[in-house]
């Protein structure tokens, strides 16, 4: 009694504490917004959020899959490779069969098939998710490289670039499709027992073992998982620039890494919220535009997001270490 | 457990470089040569000096994903004074002084105000990969030519390049820093279990800033490496591989990302492994594009015959 007394005020704290992150990176947001807009009014223009959801689209999937892989208290440094690789087999595929959906399924299988490798040395070897990933990493790039030849393909397939392409006046097509799957994986994390065993998985490895979980398949269904959005993030790719690129989504896991820490979802795992990733992704998307449109050196949008990092999760912290006192 | 098996759990990356050189030699006897020995104990310079101050920072249970491109950060920054003022003395300097500053702010937040290393490294990194194309006139290269970059870069002694010698003396200095003083101890302290380390008294704060100051230190000896070696700078140089090799040559040499454990032999034997590694697809002709495919399917091996051995000693890959 007393104990479940203990833990339903434990949960209602964690649960204000992180109202409290969600109130301040909104906050953050209208102040950066604000700025853009005084310096560049063209920022809140209806072409410009056009823009600036287009440019988030693929982050926010990449993201939504690192947010299950962190909880987990794993990272998966592969995801931006896979974005080439999984988009080096679907342009081929389209190639050889004309087809769209059958290139479609390969594409979304070849990025799972990168997730698979992941979560089963994670799962089933135990070994480190940082080194495995590192290789898969390299491997997935290489890869990439080797199928394309290292020459971007060029895709004309108009169903193939659908979803990248498409947009309703100003707004891009991809946002719905990105909301929908942002809509079944939170089902998936917060309902289905699945969701359950990933925190679990998390919080502590060796208690979810007691508890009959079989932490394995857990992981190994979390990697896939990354593995599929990036499959679908490589097709979403294409169709934004009508081609296949071996350098596609360079540099994309620490974009991800970086929106998901600073949606609140902590690194030592077991904690987390995809509610929290997208304000983190957002705000990382606002910040890149608007510096775009400020038209400032394109090396200043690195250093704006190390410090836009530091800041947020310092600011975190000290305010974690005061309450803890 | 068997004595033999023992030795294999502790050096099985020494089996590994061992086997991996036998191949090699065995596909092309050049691989031996006295030349391509050399050129190997030269290619390896940077990346050893990154694996030095990295071994330190995981043994402490951390991890310093700036290193990289604070290295080439700092060779930019060597090149800029260099270039501006023509001065090499004072180039060195404010490589040192920058990235001893670099490590005292990447330390605080980590050891101080207790933020994951993981991520203040990371924003760290992003930070610097922007000043390094920031502090640089757009689309520049600076030259550096003169006596200081030639000697490091390409002076040799009893056939041996300086950076290598310097290199290994280095590595005697961490042999012995991490063996034989107070401070490899509480290293190895923090990184077992850092509750315990400040219950017996260990200043694990101040500890950490001097961790990341040493590693931060290090990316700077190996930005001045770095742009001796090829006598020019320009923001778009690839740090990021250097890092992952350093990481790659760190975790074969049996420490363990967790933290806790580690030796400096280990990590020898493992930077020797990548430098066999990166020089054979050069030695073998293999083709540009193959090349990531190549090291990524050899790390994956080695990390899955790491584990082989270890469980074979009944040993967890923990």
């Amino acid at each position: 009694m007393e104990l479940s007394k203990a833990g339903f005020k434990g949960k209602f704290r964690i649960s204000a504490s992180k109202n409290v992150r969600y109130l301040f990176l909104i906050g953050l947001i209208i102040v950066v917004s604000t700025f853009f807009t005084f310096i560049n009014p063209k920022f809140l223009s209806l072409v410009n959020i056009g823009i600036l959801l287009r440019s988030i689209s693929v982050l926010f999937l990449l993201s939504m899959g690192m947010t299950f892989v962190i909880i987990t208290g794993g990272v998966d440094l592969s995801v931006g490779s896979n974005v080439a690789f999984a988009g080096a087999v679907g342009v081929l595929t389209l190639q050889a069969t004309g087809n769209p959906v059958i290139a479609a399924i390969v594409t979304i299988a070849a990025g799972a098939a990168i997730g698979f490798i992941n979560g089963y040395f994670v799962g089933k070897l135990d070994l480190s998710p940082f080194m495995i990933t590192l290789a898969t990493m390299a491997l997935a790039r290489g890869l990439s490289l080797v199928l394309y030849k290292a020459d971007a393909i060029s895709v004309t397939n108009e169903a193939f670039l659908w979803l990248g392409k498409t947009s309703v006046g100003p707004f891009p097509i991809v946002i719905v499709f990105d909301i929908l799957v942002f809509l079944f994986i939170k089902s998936l994390l917060n309902r289905h027992t699945f969701g359950r065993d990933v925190f679990a998985v998390g919080s502590n490895l060796k208690a979810a073992h007691l508890l009959g979980r079989n932490v394995n398949m857990v992981l190994i269904k979390v990697y896939v998982l990354t593995g599929v959005m990036a499959g679908i993030s490589s097709i979403i790719t294409i169709g934004r620039v009508s081609s296949g690129q071996p350098w596609a989504g360079l540099n994309l896991e620490f974009d991800a890494i970086t929106a998901v820490v600073m949606g609140g979802t902590s690194m030592a795992g077991g904690e987390g919220s995809l509610v929290g990733t997208i304000i983190g992704v957002i705000f990382y998307g606002i910040i890149i535009n608007g510096l775009i449109l400020t038209g400032a050196n394109p090396y200043f949008q690195s250093v704006a997001k190390g410090l836009i990092l530091l800041i947020v999760v310092v600011l975190d912290q000290v305010q974690k270490n005061r309450s803890a006192e | 457990m068997g004595k033999v098996s023992r030795w294999l759990r502790d050096n099985n990356i020494i089996v590994i470089v061992v086997v991996t050189t036998i191949i090699f030699y065995l596909i092309n006897p050049r691989f031996l040569s006295g030349e391509n020995v050399v050129a190997i104990s030269r290619q390896i310079v940077p990346i050893g000096l990154i694996v030095l101050g990295q071994f330190f920072v995981l043994v402490s249970g951390n991890i310093d994903l700036s290193m990289g491109m604070s290295s080439v950060f700092f060779a930019i920054l060597l090149g800029v004074f260099f270039g501006m003022l023509g001065g090499v003395v004072i180039g060195i300097i404010a490589v040192f002084v920058v990235s001893l500053m670099l490590g005292a702010i990447n330390g605080y937040f980590i050891g101080k105000v207790k933020v994951p290393a993981f991520i203040v490294t990371l924003a760290t990194m992003f930070i610097v990969t922007g000043l390094s194309g920031l502090i640089i006139p757009p689309r520049q290269m600076i030259f550096l030519r003169g006596g200081f970059f030639k000697f490091i870069g390409s002076a040799k002694l009893f056939g041996m390049y300086y950076s290598t010698l310097i290199l290994l003396v280095l590595f005697v200095i961490a042999w012995f820093l991490y063996n034989k003083t107070k401070f490899g101890g509480y290293v190895i302290a923090i990184g077992d279990n850092e509750e315990n380390a400040k219950l017996v008294g260990i200043n694990v704060t101040k500890m950490k800033m001097i961790i990341f100051m040493i590693s931060a230190f290090c990316s700077g000896l190996a930005g001045i490496i770095l742009s001796s070696r090829m006598g020019f700078v320009q923001p778009g140089l690839d740090g990021a591989s250097i890092m992952m090799d350093a990481i790659t040559a760190i975790i074969i040499g049996g420490t363990l990302l967790q933290g806790g454990k580690g030796t400096v032999g280990g990590v020898f034997w493992g930077l020797l492994f990548i430098g066999i590694i990166n020089n054979s697809l050069n030695l073998l002709n293999v083709q540009d594009v193959w090349h990531q495919v190549f090291k990524g399917i050899v790390i994956i091996a080695a990390l899955v015959l790491n584990w082989a051995i270890r469980k074979q000693s009944g040993i967890e890959a923990h």
